[in-house]
Parts: C-alpha cells; structure tokens; sequence
C-alpha cells in the first residue's frame, strides 16, 4: 500500500514542480526546480526499500539482514539535501540580482531587454 | 604508501581555495598563493601522472574503508590524460586571471571559487564511485554557477540564471538515474557495478531498467559537455563569464562530460549485454554500447552542423569562440559513435576523442584568453569596433592565428594529428564494414570545412583590414599576451613531438576499455 502512495505523491510532485519550471515568474521557477530536486530525494529514498525496520544496531528484531530497509539511500539523501540548500539559496539570491539589473522578473519581459555582452 | 598521491592534486586545490578565503585582506599574498597552489596542483599531476605510467593504476581507498564500502579514488591512464589536460590549462588561466580580473573581484571571491571548480573537476576525474561523482559534479557547478555571474550586469545575471536553472534541473535528473541504478544494480562503486553488470543473473539485475537509467545519466553528461541538443546554454554562459573562465569551461569542465561518458559507458556499462529486441533497428550487437553508437553519432553530427553554421554568422569574437566550442566537441564525440558501433575500432576511437580533447582543450582556452586580452585592451570583442589588430599586436595575433589553424588541423600542429585519427577512425570502421563511416567522413570534412569558414571570417573581421580607433590607442597587456603565446608554444610542442602524447592517449583508450585490470585494482581478491 505505501509504495502506491509513494508512487502517487512523486509523480504528483514531479508535476507540480514541472508546471512551475514553465511559469514565465522566476520565483516560481526556482520553486518548481526546487521541488523537483526534493522529489527526487524523495524518490532515492524509497529505492532503499519501504518495509524494513530501523537500520540501527540494536533495535528493532534480532539481526535479519533482510529486515533493515538500506541505511545508505539515507546517507545519499542527506548529502542531496544539503547541497540543494545551497543551490536553491544561490538560485534566490541570483533571482534578486536579476531583478536588481533587470527591473522585472518576467521571463518574457527579460528577453527583450537584454542586450549583448 | 605510492597511492597517497591519488588525492594530491585534490588537496592542494582545496587548500589553495581554503587559503585564498582566509588571505582576502592581504591581496598580494593572496595572489600569490593562489599562484603557488595553481603551479603546486601542476607538479602533483605531474608526479601522479608518473606514478601512474609507471604502476598503470593506482587505487586509494579513502579512510582505509575498502571498496565496494567506502569512497574510492582511482587514477589510471585515463584519468591522468584528463588530469594533465587541466593542470596546463589551469595554471595558465591562473596567471591571466592574476592580470586580468580586478583587484577587487579578486580580493572578494575570484581565487577561492577558481581553485574550488579545479577540486570539483579533479574530483570528477579520480572518483571510483558514481555519487561521489555526483558530488564533484555540484562542487564544480557551484563555483561555475558564481564564476558566471561574476560581473553581474544585466546580461550576465541573464545567462547566469539561464546555465544554474538547466544544471539544477541537470543535478536532479542525475540523481534520479543514480538512486535507480543503486536500486537495480545494488551497488554505487564502478567497478563493484562493472562486476554485477558482466553477469546480471548472479546478483539479480534486470538489464532493461538499468538501460533506461543508462540513457538519463547520459542526457546529464550531454548537458555538461554541451553536445546538441542540450547545447542551448553554451554561448551565453561562455560570453557572460570572464575569459578565464571561459577558457576553464570550454577547456576542460566540457571535457568532465565526455571523460563520465568514456569511462561510465565504456567501462562500466559496456560489461552489460542489450536485452534481446532492444537494440536500435537496423543495428546488431549485443552490447549497451551498441545502443549508446547511434545516439552519440546523431547529436555528434548536429554539434558538428549547428556549431559550425552558428558560429560563422556570429557579430563577436567571444561568440564565435562559443559556438565553435559546440562544434568541435561534436568532434570529439564522432569517434567515440564510431568506437562504440564498431567494436574493431573502440580503443584507436577513444585514442582519437581523448587527442581531439586535448587539442581542443589548449586551443580554445588559449584563443578565449587571446580574447579577453583584446576585450581587456580595446573594451570590446565585437567586430564592429575591431580591425587591424595583427598590425597592432602582431604577438597575441600570431598566437590567435595558431589556435585557429590547429582547430582547422593544419600540421605540425597537435590539431592535425586530432582531425588525422578522427578521419583514420571512420576510415577504419568502414574498411571492416562499419555503418555510417561514410557519412562519418562526410561530416568530419564538412566539419572542417565550415572551421575553416568561420575563422577567416574572424580573422578577416578582427585581425586585417584597417585598424579602428580603439585598437590603434589600446594598451595590450605583456603579461596577458605572454599566457597567450605560452599555450600557442604548447600547441606547437604538442604537435611536434606527438609520439608522447599518442602513446598516452593510447594507454588512456586501453585504460578506459580494459575493464578486468580496472575491477581487479579496486577490488583486490574479487573474481572479475
């Protein structure tokens, strides 16, 4: 039952995060890429399997290696996570300078002012 | 004891960028340090590159943890190749930044974010393990992302959104396809995955998912080395950034998409074999990479064809240098197609790809810094405002002239010998009957031909005729042209004595296909 759930909620977030990468709004097309990069974390988890118990030494029933969902899919995702904190402030503050230099964060108003380098 | 010499290069690079960060009040030491750590990265490559003609490859298990368990380093012909590549690139581009960005855009940020896309990509060339090659791939995008929008004008902010939008979306995808493979395959270090991928049916690994993978992982490496039809950020971001940068990008952070290419597809997924009904209609063989041939041939030939009509309709230096940069790494991945395709060719293709990159790594990273000279002295790259510069500067136009005709490939240029193995690798596959070789040739000179086109337009428009006002009172920069002329020495030493730098590339083509010495090294005691 959870994996159809879980099924479900990615690809509803794959969607949503897709809709919003084509807004002509910059702030919403960092969300979407945002929520993108969290589906796909989301996803990396459930590859580490849904039905074992905590991967931690001493709890959970006696040792059957079977029984322990994958602790590395884990470790994977913190690291992910982690880094999209960085990209998705740097993407914000980029937003803002665009902004600043720009005077508008429509995409479609932003190419036709610019200019050539 | 020998293998710490592995994470040499990444260190130094890490400590440069560390140091340069805590040196931001005192700017002559700080440039000097970042100097020494560009010119101390290039004697631990040298060392390593050594080390690994000597041992053929070495292996570092990062905290003594043994693979498949923990982070592995792996330095073998291939990676050393790659690695040579960026430290004479990054050393020189180190020097031009010194004299070329300002001192405040140095004192702020500019070294640190420098060194840290050198450890990003000599991290992407050593690891063993795909998601650390993930996290490389973010280190190096990062600094990139910044390195981008250094300038922050409107038109820089503009291309700087544009090139972190697509390689965050990039980023996502890959780690979608490494979650998946992690999933199918059980395992994330390369060789560990090369080992189950041989023989699928002992570890219970299903090819079909694992070829879907296979194929997103390679949009993400197409996106990173610019091939078409995921080209579309190329000439913005190299215009936007400062001109060593844009040498850095288009002469070796393009080149971390097609080493990921050559070592993932060629060594690790080439162990597995094509579910039977999958293969491309009217291709055989068994092999993934008989999958991978014709998709790499196709946007190798649009590269070629789109690079080259782009760039000769360009109105400015900069841009002209961009979009070329899309054609000729269309060049480097034709006779990777073809090796692919055609198994009797794989290694002479591969040693072809690896020397065209090398090639085009010095060349055009050279003719962008010969760039921002012109940018730096004049104020600008567009046509319109140029003229006469080969009368004015005759040194830095005779560097420029040299860059220009080792990418036509006129001998005894390195660029001679790149376009010689192209052709010789499709002439190869078509003497055993290869598909496409043909078509292959057609397109390699065709290739050239609008090379050649391209850049007498350039040099016509730039370089001849009469001079404008602004190049007449220009002051050009000795120190600036003096990098120039440096690298165009090393194109003409590369081209003179080749036989080295063959040799090299041929180990490097050996390296990549010889997939038993490479899980035999990593995994010492485990059955291949």
């Amino acid at each position: 039952m959870t994996q159809f759930v879980l099924a479900g909620v990615l690809g509803l977030l794959f969607t949503i995060g897709t809709f919003l990468v084509l807004r002509r709004d910059i702030v919403r097309v960092v969300w979407g890429v945002t929520i993108i990069a969290q589906a796909a974390n989301v996803y990396l988890v459930t590859m580490g399997g849904l039905s074992g118990t905590v991967p931690i030494v001493g709890h959970g029933p006696p040792a059957n290696p079977g029984s322990v969902t994958d602790p590395l899919v884990q470790a994977l995702v913190l690291t992910a996570i982690v880094i999209g904190f960085g990209t998705t402030a740097f993407a914000l503050v980029l937003t803002y300078r665009v902004y600043e230099e720009h005077g508008t964060i429509d995409l479609d108003e932003l190419g036709e002012t610019g200019g050539e380098v | 004891m020998a293998a710490q010499i592995v994470i040499a290069p990444l260190l130094v690079a890490l400590v440069t960028a560390i140091l340069t960060l805590l040196l931001r009040r005192f700017p002559r030491a700080q440039r000097a340090v970042s100097l020494a750590g560009a010119l101390g990265y290039a004697v631990c490559v040298a060392l390593l590159a050594a080390a690994v003609a000597n041992q053929s490859i070495l292996v570092y298990q990062l905290s003594g943890w043994r693979a498949p368990f923990g982070i592995t380093l792996v330095a073998d012909a291939l990676s050393t190749f790659m690695l040579v590549l960026t430290a004479v690139v990054s050393l020189a581009a180190a020097v031009f930044s010194a004299g070329y960005i300002s001192e405040y855009g140095q004192q702020l940020s500019y070294h640190t974010l420098y060194h840290l896309l050198v450890v990003g990509v000599t991290g992407s060339f050593l690891t063993g393990d795909i998601f650390n090659l993930f996290v490389w791939f973010e280190v190096m995008l990062l600094s990139s992302y910044v390195l981008v929008v250094f300038y922050s004008g409107p038109e820089h902010t503009r291309a700087a959104l544009q090139y972190t939008i697509l390689n965050l979306l990039g980023s996502a995808v890959m780690l979608l396809a490494i979650g998946g493979l992690y999933s199918t395959t059980g395992t994330l270090n390369m060789a560990d995955m090369a080992r189950r991928l041989a023989n699928p049916a002992a570890f219970g690994i299903d090819p079909v998912p694992v070829l879907g993978l296979a194929g997103l992982l390679f949009a993400v490496f197409a996106l990173k080395a610019g091939i078409v039809p995921f080209q579309f950020w190329v000439p913005a971001a190299y215009r936007a950034a400062p001109a060593p940068v844009s040498a850095m990008l288009a002469g070796v952070t393009k080149k971390v998409g097609i080493y990921a290419i050559i070592r993932l597809y060629f060594t690790v997924f080439a162990a597995a074999s094509l579910p039977t009904g999958l293969s491309l209609p009217g291709f055989s063989g068994s092999s993934f990479l008989a999958f991978f041939g014709p998709i790499m041939f196709a946007m190798a030939a649009a590269s070629i064809v789109l690079g080259g009509v782009g760039a000769v309709s360009r109105t400015d230096l900069d841009g002209v240098l961009a979009y070329s940069s899309i054609g000729q790494i269309g060049f480097v991945v034709l006779p990777l197609a073809i090796a692919a395709t055609v198994p009797d060719v794989r290694e002479l293709g591969i040693a072809a790809a690896l020397v065209y990159a090398l090639n085009h790594g010095l060349a055009k990273s050279m003719l962008f810094l010969a760039s921002g000279t012109v940018r730096e002295a004049v104020g600008s790259v567009r046509f319109e405002y140029l003229g006469g510069l080969a009368r004015r500067t005759p040194v830095l136009s005779v560097g420029f002239f040299l860059g220009a005709l080792t990418l036509i490939g006129i001998p005894p240029l390195s660029g001679f010998f790149g376009k010689l193995l192209v052709f010789q690798t499709a002439a190869d596959a078509g003497a055993v009957g290869g598909q496409g070789a043909t078509l292959a040739l057609a397109l390699a000179l065709g290739g050239a031909i609008l090379t050649v086109a391209y850049f007498s337009r350039a040099w016509n428009e730039g370089f001849w005729g009469t001079q404008s006002e602004a190049v007449r009172t220009a002051t050009y920069s000795p120190t600036l042209v003096a990098v120039v002329v440096a690298l165009a020495a090393a194109l003409v030493v590369v081209g003179v004595g080749f036989d080295p730098v063959l040799r090299a590339a041929n180990a490097a083509a050996n390296a990549a296909v010889d997939r038993g010495t490479y899980v035999e090294n990593v995994l010492p005691g485990v059955s291949p």
